[in-house]
């Protein structure tokens, strides 16, 4: 009897474990974290000399979904704020926010997108990533809030081509940042150390670091894009932008001798001088940043972004400087992100999400965000005296730009993406692979673009 | 046939329709769906094209397929042997009343107890290179040559999270032969001592045959366990450094919604259910076999 009874449980068990292998049942656990709605509270001072109150009629809420993926402390805090303002004008409207963490956002999106009952609002990237969307028919046509809201004049150019499509607006851009190579000044001090302008002057000062005991470059590679930094600088400032983005585009070849250069004479010198942390692969960018803020490592290839980790009490002593200039001849390119948000094609309540878009995209809230987050505003009527002198320095640093790209993972196509930050994170670990390594992303680009 | 004895004949069925009809719809539906989107080059947005077998042809020739699939096998050779062993030895210790036997059998289970993510943070914090607890201790000792990158190193990575699972493992072997031990009648082990036997022979002639139900189960759950393996890498390398720690389930969850080759992932899935089915054959010829013995 026992026996059976075992049989029975091993049975069970089978089963359970059946179903939980089973290959559709794979469910993607996405951490969402609800802000908790806090109703608004409206105090109606009711006239004493009123007699009569007719009994006002109950307006039916309606619901308006709205998924973001600002998961960093401020961030989050600026996006259940501005949710609450928009509480507050629009009574009638209940938002229900869920801030996904930025990686599952990205792999979610298009279980949302697709779903019968999409969320109304999302964030996510401009450029291609958004095109792809945009020409499968899964966002919102908002041509409509663009005139509207008068943005045609109140948004740059280059802001209103990353949102169109033939020349209907499905995006609204909201906040951009640069890329640059961050650096604590007083380390540089204590060295006598100037931020270098050259390549040379760059390496100068990475030895100088070293023979300190200062790890020169920090960079946590875990989730790979922080590497993709690298490359595309490498890229733009040695082969320049435009011989960079047709590589994006898959128009150029990896196995093209130039590519290669950039692994052989820039990146692997500093691999093999030791110029980078120590085991990078085992950390997120947060955690590589850590090394900076305890003092043991100077710099930081990073988005403008690596303000809101930084410690409030060290503000003072993070800088940056353009990446260096390989070669002068080469016109400049920078990478840029652009973020911002859309509505979806399929949204259950199109009339909220357009008033909810109009008000993100309101030079109020444009403002609002230049101010809690220090973020650049793409809207030209935004007070830019708020921004502090660092970031004079780079709205400056990116108007002298020939050319502003995306970032990798943006600007080609996210299958692309994957293997060539594999690549990179392979040649790491074993610099002498690279001919082999870059056969195989040449492989990849050919399946990809070739098959279109 | 009376009306009665057809109404009995049916009942077990009418029964099980609910279930079944469930098991259909969810279980058995979207695995003959998966294996069609195998067969398609569906992104997840698009239209899926039929596309035959070109998603399983490049499979056979993607490098990333065999390092999951011997990383897989990795796992399953650790995990029937290490805490098969060590969850069987720790059984015979702890079945028999010594004093905080129960609070020693608590602690070992307690890893089961929580979740696979939590497990993965805490061992990724253990082994953080730079002020993680292993390497913190190593360096303390003296021992500075043992510090690795545990996560970071491509040689390493793998088994450091085999061990992460291993000791997860060993508590939840340790209570299934402990279950095992209850149900094997004392007379027999007292008669193998009445004839002579010393303590290994008695383990080895009466014990251990009398557990063989129980390793069975043990051994099929164990490779069932190490072929869906999924949580520990997803949460604490993503398959990294480049794809050197990937598994078959996380190498089909970052191909299906990280690049969106939700028909390549499918492909994936297939062959590991596949691998899974021939497990799940081995051991249910198995138990009906026994089950012919009553």
């Amino acid at each position: 009897m026992k026996r059976i009874s075992f049989t029975l449980l091993a049975i069970v068990t089978m089963l359970g474990i059946l179903i939980a292998c089973g290959p559709t049942t794979v469910t993607v656990e996405v951490p969402v974290e609800q802000t908790v709605e806090v109703p608004v509270e409206q105090t109606v001072e009711v006239p004493v000399e009123m007699t009569v109150e007719v009994p006002g009629e109950v307006v039916e809420k309606s619901i308006l979904i709205y998924n973001s993926m600002h998961g960093d402390p401020l961030p989050r805090e600026a996006d259940e704020e501005l949710v609450q303002m928009f509480e507050e004008e629009y009574p009638n409207v209940d938002v229900v926010h869920s801030i996904v963490a930025h990686e599952d956002f990205k792999q979610a999106i298009r279980a949302y997108l697709t779903a019968s009952t999409p969320p109304d609002v999302m964030t996510w990237f401009a450029g291609n990533r958004a095109r792809f969307f945009i020409d499968k028919g899964l966002i919102m046509d908002i041509s409509d809030v663009w005139e509207q809201e008068g943005w045609n004049e109140d948004y740059a150019k280059g802001f209103r081509a990353l949102s169109s499509v033939d020349d209907k607006q499905y995006f609204v851009p909201t906040s951009w940042y640069w890329w640059a190579v961050y650096y604590r000044p007083s380390i540089f001090e204590q060295y006598g150390l100037e931020p270098p302008q050259t390549w040379d002057e760059f390496l100068q000062v990475c030895e100088t670091l070293k023979q300190n005991g200062v790890t020169p470059i920090t960079i946590g590679t875990k989730y790979r894009w922080t590497a993709a930094a690298w490359f595309d600088y490498f890229n733009m400032r040695v082969n320049g932008p435009e011989f960079h983005i047709n590589l994006m585009l898959g128009t150029e070849s990896y196995t093209d001798p130039r590519v290669k250069t950039i692994f052989t004479d820039y990146w692997a010198p500093l691999i093999e001088n030791e110029y980078f942390i120590e085991d990078a692969a085992a950390y997120s960018w947060q955690e590589g940043l850590q090394f900076m803020i305890d003092g043991d490592a100077a710099m930081y290839l990073m988005g403008d972004f690596i303000r809101d980790s930084f410690p409030d009490e060290l503000e003072d002593d993070l800088d940056f400087f353009q990446f260096p200039i390989i070669d002068p001849s080469v016109p400049i390119g920078e990478d840029a992100p652009t973020d911002g948000y859309f509505i979806a094609a399929n949204a259950q309540q199109p009339e909220e999400a357009k008033a909810f878009l109009a008000f993100l995209g309101s030079v109020e809230m444009q403002q609002y965000f230049a101010e809690k987050l220090g973020r650049l505003s793409t809207h030209n009527e935004v007070d830019i005296s708020v921004f502090s002198a660092q970031q004079q320095k780079g709205i400056e640093m990116m108007q002298t730009a020939d050319y502003v790209a995306q970032f990798y993972d943006r600007d080609t196509t996210p299958e692309m993406a994957d293997e060539g930050m594999n690549g990179f994170m392979e040649f790491w670990d074993d610099p002498v692979s690279i001919d082999d390594i870059l056969a195989r992303l040449e492989q990849t680009r050919q399946e990809i673009f070739e098959s279109e | 046939m009376t009306r009665s004895r057809i109404l009995s004949r049916l009942t077990p069925y009418l029964f099980l329709i609910v279930p079944l009809v469930i098991y259909l719809i969810w279980i058995i539906g979207p695995t003959f769906y998966t294996f069609y989107l195998s067969l398609t080059d569906w992104d997840g947005l698009s239209t899926p094209n039929f596309i035959g077998w070109r998603n399983y042809l490049k499979l056979f020739r993607d490098p990333v397929f065999y390092t999951s699939l011997k990383n897989n096998l990795k796992w399953v050779v650790s995990f029937i042997t290490i805490p098969v062993a060590a969850g069987l030895a720790l059984a015979m210790a702890l079945n028999r009343n010594i004093p905080g036997e129960k609070i020693i059998k608590a602690s070992l289970y307690s890893p089961m107890v929580l979740s696979l993510v939590v497990g993965g943070l805490m061992w990724s914090w253990m082994y953080h290179p730079a002020s993680g607890l292993i390497n913190s201790m190593l360096r303390l000792v003296g021992l500075d040559v043992l510090a690795q990158g545990w996560l970071s190193d491509k040689n390493l990575v793998m088994w450091a999270i085999i061990i992460v699972a291993i000791w997860r493992q060993v508590g939840y072997v340790m209570v299934l032969y402990l279950a095992g031990l209850q149900s094997i009648d004392p007379s027999l082990v007292d008669a193998s001592k009445v004839d002579g036997a010393s303590g290994w022979q008695t383990f080895q002639h009466v014990i251990f045959p009398l557990l063989a139900p129980v390793t069975v189960i043990v051994v099929v759950v164990s490779i069932i366990d190490s072929l869906r393996a999924f949580d520990l890498v997803s949460v604490m390398t993503r398959g990294g450094p480049y794809n050197s720690s990937s598994v078959l389930a996380n190498f089909m969850y970052i191909e299906a919604f990280n690049n969106y080759k939700m028909g390549y992932g499918a492909a994936i899935a297939t062959i590991l259910f596949l691998i899974s089915l021939v497990f799940i054959f081995i051991y249910l010829w198995r138990i009906l076999q026994t089950e012919m013995e009553y």
